[in-house]
């Protein structure tokens, strides 16, 4: 048989490879250049500037309070969506009338893209006309409208609910994939010696459901803290920068104050705790693999 | 009244209010898609008169029909840019073992949890230096670059189940591996490839970011950054306008989304954890 192309196995890896890699590697490139350099506001370097706009990153107020507000933005959507993700996985493991349609139903968030769905809720949010207010209205639990994207106050916590509330699918989904791979007999031994169902819960459940929480737990702290379309489309990370997340905060850094060496600085390390999370994942994976 | 019809009135009533959230966005978007312009600005949530033609105002005011083909045009070409690269090297993933393999697997796994937002000032640059700023084709670019590590692992975890006895039996009665490939190896692909497509080129419509800050011209958006465009930085906006608009650009790829995510999670997250 004559050596075709087609078996020959770096051929057929090498374009994706390339440009997967060039994609990743050429921005990487120019953004620690920047980084060390001192910068104007076009673009143009003006000669090294060593650490000055890492320090500069560190220094500035807005920095600080975007860092404190992207752990509380990332903890709280992660924790969120595991406490309300796990019991529904755990319903929709039961066998009940109508599971399929309420599979479905728990699903739909997943399937409506982010900056839609900000959108849709910054309108039901609106101070004035919002179908919130008037929907709770109605419900006789406000007596006023309220401002919810006017201040940080409300506007935050309402941000991390979206969050939550389009997290749980992906979790749930993980979650039910992890029940279904429990094997039924343990539950029925288990039954046998006279086991409660919170004592199977907490003996047989949550023990061997543990890789899928940890790999949850790894992904969603991946997708939320670079999550920018709820804030963008919501409040812009307003009002003044009171409801900015990292992410939000280097875009404006970046495009909109025009201090591209702060904002590439702050890229590089943002790039660098994401490689530490995600080779995190890596591990976890490989194991789940060898087990 | 049975165990399991029981069972059924304590799933739904505590699903319930999880499932009041998840429909209020729905309700929201629809509802005021659908109301008369003199009474979105009232604090009712049913329209007093169903106002269809709504639809039709929006097309126009709303500049939908530019956005959707620039979205049609990025969505297509790059899913087909990314599976043109992503079809052999997941074809050589899931049929040799060659060194380097295992790293090629680790780099993908890798790549894919890597957000473009923490690279956007460097892709910036690169769309910068290629002249093809406020040009829909940077974002063809950009979105199959982006999409290969997602696709190529979606499709070997795929090609993997396919046996491979097939195409030996193929080399054994003469066909050389070309054919042998193409003839009796694509067509049970198939179904892969397209499940792989639909999920790409929905990546593509939905992408935002990029799309923000490559795109500078209204002619060049696509929905999700013209649809943002009608909301963000304006003293009034055409609610209205701008529900009918968000319901047309995301209804339909949500109905095909919700009918094919059974395969997302086979192929993808429990792919990486089994």
């Amino acid at each position: 048989m004559h050596r075709s192309a087609l078996i020959n196995p770096y051929v057929l890896v090498l374009p994706g490879f390339l440009l997967a890699a060039f994609i990743i590697l050429w921005p990487l490139y120019q953004l620690g250049v920047i980084s060390l350099s001192e910068v104007n506001r076009f673009g143009q370097l003006k000669g090294f500037a060593g650490l000055e706009n890492y320090l500069a990153v560190f220094a500035d107020p807005d920095f600080l309070g975007a860092l404190w507000r992207t752990f509380v933005w990332t903890f709280g959507i992660v924790i969120g969506a595991l406490v309300v993700a796990m019991p529904v996985a755990l319903i929709l493991n039961e066998d009940f009338y109508g599971r399929s349609v309420a599979r479905v139903i728990v699903m739909l968030p997943w399937a409506v893209s982010l900056p839609m769905t900000a959108i849709i809720w910054r309108w039901a949010l609106n101070g004035q006309s919002g179908m919130l207010n008037s929907g709770l209205r109605d419900l006789g639990v406000l007596d006023h409208n309220i401002q919810w994207l006017a201040q940080a106050s409300t506007a935050f916590p309402m941000q991390i609910l979206i969050g939550i509330l389009v997290t749980i699918p992906f979790t749930t989904t993980i979650y039910l994939g992890g029940l279904s791979s429990i094997p039924t007999d343990l539950y029925e031994a288990a039954r046998l010696e006279g086991a409660g169902r919170w004592q199977m819960f907490r003996e047989i459940t949550l023990p061997l459901m543990r890789p899928f929480v940890n790999i949850s737990v790894v992904l969603n702290v991946i997708y939320v803290f670079n999550s920018f379309p709820i804030i963008w489309a919501t409040t812009q990370g307003g009002p003044a920068n009171s409801t900015d997340i990292l992410v939000t905060y280097l875009y404006k850094l970046a495009f909109r104050y025009g201090k591209l060496g702060e904002a590439s600085g702050l890229s590089i390390m943002m790039f660098a705790l994401l490689l530490f999370f995600t080779l995190l994942y890596v591990v976890l994976a490989v194991r789940g693999d060898e087990e | 009244m049975s165990a399991k019809a029981k069972r059924t009135i304590v799933a739904w009533l505590l699903l319930l209010p999880l499932i009041v959230l998840v429909f209020f966005p729905f309700a929201v978007m629809f509802l005021t898609a659908v109301k008369p312009a003199d009474e979105v600005l009232q604090p009712t949530w049913w329209p007093s008169d169903f106002a269809w033609s709504n639809f039709l105002t929006m097309w126009s005011e709303a500049n939908f029909g530019p956005a959707l083909l620039n979205s049609l045009y990025v969505s297509i070409l790059s899913t087909l840019l990314a599976l043109v690269v992503s079809i052999p090297a997941a074809y050589a993933l899931s049929r040799f073992r060659f060194a380097g393999r295992g790293f090629f697997r680790q780099f993908l796994l890798v790549t894919q949890m890597l957000s473009p937002i923490v690279l956007v000032i460097g892709l910036f640059r690169l769309i910068v230096w290629l002249g093809l700023i406020d040009n829909v084709n940077s974002l063809v670019f950009l979105y199959a670059a982006f999409n290969i590590a997602f696709s190529v692992w979606m499709l070997q975890s795929y090609f993997a189940t396919i046996p491979r006895e097939l195409e030996e039996a193929a080399w054994m009665e003469g066909a050389s591996p070309a054919t042998a490939l193409v003839k009796v190896f694509l067509p049970l692909a198939v179904p892969a490839i397209t499940v792989t497509a639909i999920f790409s080129f929905i990546n593509a419509w939905n992408e935002f970011v990029i799309a923000l800050t490559m795109l500078r011209r209204q002619e060049s958006y696509t929905l999700p950054i013209q649809i943002f465009s009608l909301v963000s930085g304006r003293y009034t906006v055409e609610w209205t306008n701008v529900m009918a608009a968000t319901f047309v650009a995301t209804i339909p790829v949500a109905i095909i989304f919700a009918c094919l995510q059974r395969y997302l999670v086979r192929g993808l997250a429990l792919g990486a954890v089994k």
